[in-house]
C-alpha cells in the first residue's frame, strides 16, 4: 500500500425501516461518498504506510490506529492536542476544520486486524461513523500459495481460504440528529437504535458490495465458503458496546485477539467457541469451518420431512431455504414464497445473541445479523478482502 | 448408543416473581411419553425455563417440537422452532431458523434430529422472531455428557467432558435470563413493543428470582428448577452455567473459587491436551455463552450465590431479589 488519502466528509447512512441518517464518514476520494466503516485499509507488516487525511467537516478530525506504535503526524511524532484552557481535544495532531490536512505514517510491526478512527472528541465522533478497519497482511503473505495464503505467516496454522471482515457499530438517531442540527446531545445518554455490520443493518447486510441505493454503506455482510473451506473471520468492535456475535452452522476457533497470534512460544493458546463477545476497540481473527453431517440423497436424512404445506415457509413472503435438506439441490417452496436461494445452499444466521440488537429499532429482522452461506461450488474470487 | 425419543410442546403460560407479580409467558412444555389424548390438556403450561435436554455422546435425539398455540391469545398463530443453539456442523433443517428453513406452525409437529459429538454444555430456544420469544421464554438447557463415562474403567463415575480432570458428584444448571415485566405486559394486551426500551427489572436464575430460588417445594409448577445448590464437604460440584439473556452477567459464590473447564461446550484443552483450565472468583459472560465450572465443597455452611452486578439482585428495585441463590454445605 504505502500511501492512502481519505477525506472526512458528512453524508447519509440508509436503514431497512426508510430512515436516512446523517452521518459523518471517511471516504477513499475528494469526489466518492463517506463511507460506513471507511475505507479498508491493506497494509503489510514491515512496510511504510502513510495515511493523508483531508478533512472537509466544520470540526477538527485526527486519526488514531489501534495497536500501532511510534505514528509519526505531520513529520513529528504524533501528540495529543490540548485546547487553549489545556483540557484534551484530540489524542493525535488534527487536520484543521473545513479542508485542513495531517499526514499519518507508521509501520505495522505485526500482522493482524486492528481499527482505525478519529481520535478528535471521540465519544461524538466515532459514532458519528469516522471509523474503519486496518488489515495488516503478514510480511511472507502469497495469496497464490496457500501455505503463504494466511492471517498470521507461514507456520501459525493460521492459512485460509477465504476471508471476510465484519465491523461492528451502534447508531442512536438521536445523535445524528442532534449533530446536524448543531443542537445539544447529552453523550452519557447514548441509546442506539440500530446496530451495524459493516455500516449496514439486516437485511441489507446480505446485499452484494456495492449496491447502487446504499453509496455510503458500499461493504456487504455477507459469508460465503465452502464445506470443509478455512474461512478467516475477522470482526473489529468498531463501536462503543459489547456484542455477543453467534455464528449458527460450527465453533470459530480464535486464533488472533486484537491482531496478535494466540500463541507463546510453542504453546497453542487458541480456542473454540461458538460466541465471542466484541468489545469496543477489540478484535478477532477466527478460522470457521463447517464441513456438515454428510447426508446426501444417497445417504438420507434419518427422518421424514413433512409436507411443506403442514410446515411454515417464508412465512414473511421470502425465504433464504432450497426447500431440500440437502446441499446443492433444490426442494418445493409455497408458492407466493420469494426465494433467495440461489443454488441449494445452505444459510446459516450470525448474529449477536443481545436479540434486542438484531432488530431496526425495535422490529425484527434488522439490525446485527447476516447469514453464512455454504454453496456446493462457489467462484474463488468470492472472500477476497480489498 | 442410545436412541433418545422426546416430545416438546411449544404454548403459553403464566410465571410468578415473589414480589406477588404473575408474568404471561411463551414456553415449552414437556410432552415426552404423553398420550395423544392428553395433549391438548398441556396447553397453556409452558414451564420456565423449558424442560432439561440431555444425551450422551453418540446418541440418536428425534426431538419432536408440537406447536400447541396459545389459549392465552388465540389470536396469535405464530409459529416457533426449537434452534440447538451451538450444534456443530449442522445443517438448516434442524437448526430452526425460520428464514433459512422451516418453522412449526399450529397445531403440527416437526422431528428434529441430532447426534451430538462434543459434550459439553449448550442451550436450545425458539428461533422465530427470536427477540420476543426468547425473551418471552423459550428457552431451555441442553447437556450432552461425554464417552467417557460408558468406559468400563469409569463405570459409575460422571464427568463434564472427555477428561478424567471434569470429574463431578453433583452438578447444578445456573441457567440466567432477565425479565421485563412492560414487555410481557404488551405481548399478553395484544399491544407492540419497541424491544430498543428493553429494560429488566427481574434477573431470573432457572426462571426464578429470590427468594424463590431458594425454595426446593412444588410450589412453583411452571417454574420447577430450584437454585440451591446442595453439596457435601469435599464433593465436587459442577455448575452448567447458561446465559440466555439480553444482558451480559457476572456470577460469583462468596468464599468459593470456581475452576472453569469449558466455555461454549468446549473443553479447556489446548490442541496438543494442554491443560488451560483456569481459577475465577466472578464469572462475567454474555448471552449465547455457557461455561461449565467446577468446586469442591467447603466446610459445612451456606454460601450466598448471586450476581455482582449488584443492581440485578433486586425484585423490581427491591433487595434482595433477582439472580441470588445459596450454595448450602451440609
Ligand atoms: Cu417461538
Ligand atoms: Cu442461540
Amino acid at each position: 500500500m504505502a500511501t492512502v488519502d481519505l477525506w472526512a466528509k458528512e453524508g447519509y447512512l440508509s436503514t431497512p425501516d426508510g430512515n436516512s441518517i446523517y452521518f459523518w464518514g471517511f471516504a477513499a476520494a475528494a469526489d466518492a461518498p463517506a463511507q460506513l466503516p471507511g475505507p479498508l485499509l491493506l497494509a503489510r507488516a514491515g512496510e511504510r504506510v502513510t495515511v493523508n487525511l483531508t478533512n472537509l467537516l466544520a470540526v477538527p478530525v485526527s486519526l488514531v490506529f489501534s495497536g500501532q506504535g511510534r505514528i509519526e503526524a505531520g513529520g513529528g511524532p504524533a501528540r495529543p492536542q490540548y485546547d487553549p484552557d489545556g483540557r484534551l481535544f484530540s489524542f493525535t495532531d488534527v487536520a484543521a476544520p473545513d479542508g485542513g490536512t495531517m499526514s499519518y505514517s507508521f509501520t505495522p510491526a505485526f500482522p493482524g486486524t486492528f481499527l482505525y478512527h478519529s481520535g478528535a472528541n471521540p465519544p461524538v465522533q466515532v459514532p458519528m461513523g469516522l471509523y474503519g478497519a486496518l488489515v495488516v497482511r503478514p510480511a511472507d503473505y502469497d495469496p497464490a500459495l496457500p501455505a503463504y495464503k494466511t492471517a498470521y505467516g507461514f507456520g501459525t496454522g493460521t492459512e485460509f481460504d477465504r476471508e471476510y471482515l465484519l465491523v461492528t457499530g451502534e447508531i442512536d438517531p438521536e445523535l445524528h440528529r442532534a449533530t446536524a442540527a448543531g443542537t445539544p446531545y447529552p453523550i452519557h445518554r447514548f441509546k442506539p437504535r440500530y446496530w451495524t455490520l459493516n455500516g449496514r443493518c439486516a437485511p441489507d447486510t446480505m446485499l452484494p458490495d456495492g449496491v447502487a441505493h446504499l453509496p455510503h454503506q458500499p461493504r456487504g455482510a455477507m459469508i460465503m465458503a465452502q464445506p470443509g473451506e478455512r474461512v478467516l473471520l475477522r470482526y473489529a468492535g468498531a463501536g462503543v458496546d459489547s456484542h455477543p456475535l453467534h455464528p449458527h452452522g460450527n465453533h470459530t476457533r480464535i486464533v488472533g485477539l486484537d491482531g496478535r497470534l494466540l500463541q507463546n512460544g510453542t504453546a497453542d493458546l487458541s480456542y473454540k467457541r461458538f460466541t465471542v463477545l466484541v468489545n469496543p476497540g477489540q478484535t478477532y481473527d477466527q478460522i470457521f469451518q463447517w464441513s456438515g453431517l454428510g447426508f446426501t440423497p444417497e445417504n438420507p436424512i434419518p427422518t421424514v420431512l413433512p409436507n411443506i404445506r403442514n410446515l411454515a415457509v417464508g412465512e414473511a413472503g421470502w425465504t433464504m431455504w432450497s426447500g431440500s435438506p440437502y446441499l446443492g439441490r433444490k426442494g418445493d417452496i409455497p408458492v407466493g414464497v420469494v426465494s433467495y436461494n440461489e443454488a441449494g445452499e445452505y444459510h446459516f444466521m450470525l448474529h449477536s445473541h443481545e436479540e434486542v440488537k438484531i432488530t431496526n429499532w425495535g422490529e425484527f429482522p434488522g439490525g446485527m445479523m447476516t447469514m453464512i452461506a455454504i454453496f456446493s461450488s462457489l467462484d474463488p474470487g468470492v472472500g477476497v478482502l480489498t | 448408543m442410545a436412541i433418545v425419543a422426546r416430545r416438546f410442546g411449544a404454548t403459553d403460560g403464566r410465571v410468578r416473581t415473589p414480589d406477588g407479580g404473575e408474568h404471561y409467558i411463551f414456553g415449552f412444555v414437556d410432552l415426552t411419553g404423553v398420550p395423544e389424548e392428553e395433549i391438548f390438556a398441556r396447553r397453556g403450561r409452558a414451564q420456565l425455563p423449558g424442560p432439561l435436554l440431555e444425551a450422551d455422546e453418540g446418541d440418536e435425539v428425534f426431538l419432536t417440537l408440537t406447536n400447541l398455540g396459545m389459549p392465552t391469545r388465540p389470536d396469535l398463530d405464530d409459529s416457533h422452532t426449537i434452534h440447538w443453539h451451538g450444534f456443530p456442523n449442522q445443517i438448516p433443517l434442524w437448526d430452526g431458523v425460520p428464514e433459512a428453513s422451516l418453522s412449526v406452525p399450529v397445531g403440527r409437529d416437526f422431528v428434529y434430529y441430532y447426534r451430538p459429538r462434543d459434550p459439553g454444555t449448550y442451550m436450545y430456544h425458539c428461533h422465530f422472531e427470536p427477540v420476543e420469544h426468547i425473551q418471552m421464554g423459550m428457552v431451555g438447557p441442553l447437556i450432552v455428557r461425554p464417552a467417557l463415562e460408558k468406559r468400563p474403567e469409569f463405570a459409575g463415575r460422571r464427568f463434564a467432558y472427555n477428561d478424567p480432570t471434569t470429574e463431578y458428584d453433583r452438578e447444578y444448571l445456573v441457567f440466567v435470563t432477565e425479565l421485563d415485566a412492560d414487555a410481557h405486559a404488551a405481548v399478553a394486551g395484544v399491544q407492540g413493543f419497541d424491544w430498543t426500551e428493553y429494560r429488566p427489572e427481574y434477573w431470573l436464575l432457572n426462571g426464578r428470582s429470590y427468594p424463590d430460588t431458594v425454595r426446593s417445594g412444588p410450589e412453583l409448577p411452571r417454574q420447577p428448577y430450584s437454585g440451591l445448590i446442595f453439596a457435601s464437604p469435599g464433593e465436587k460440584v459442577l455448575l452448567r452455567c447458561v446465559n440466555l439473556g439480553y444482558q451480559q452477567h457476572s456470577l460469583t459464590i462468596l468464599g468459593i473459587t470456581l475452576r472453569v473447564v469449558g466455555v461454549d461446550a468446549q473443553p479447556l484443552r489446548g490442541k496438543n491436551g494442554e491443560d488451560l483450565s483456569y481459577y475465577k472468583n466472578t464469572l462475567y459472560f454474555a448471552g449465547g455463552q455457557t461455561m461449565d465450572v467446577i468446586f469442591t465443597a467447603p466446610e459445612p455452611g451456606v454460601y450466598p450465590l448471586f450476581n455482582r452486578n449488584y443492581h440485578k439482585n433486586t425484585n423490581a428495585g427491591r433487595t434482595f431479589g433477582g439472580m441470588v441463590s445459596e450454595v448450602r454445605v451440609e
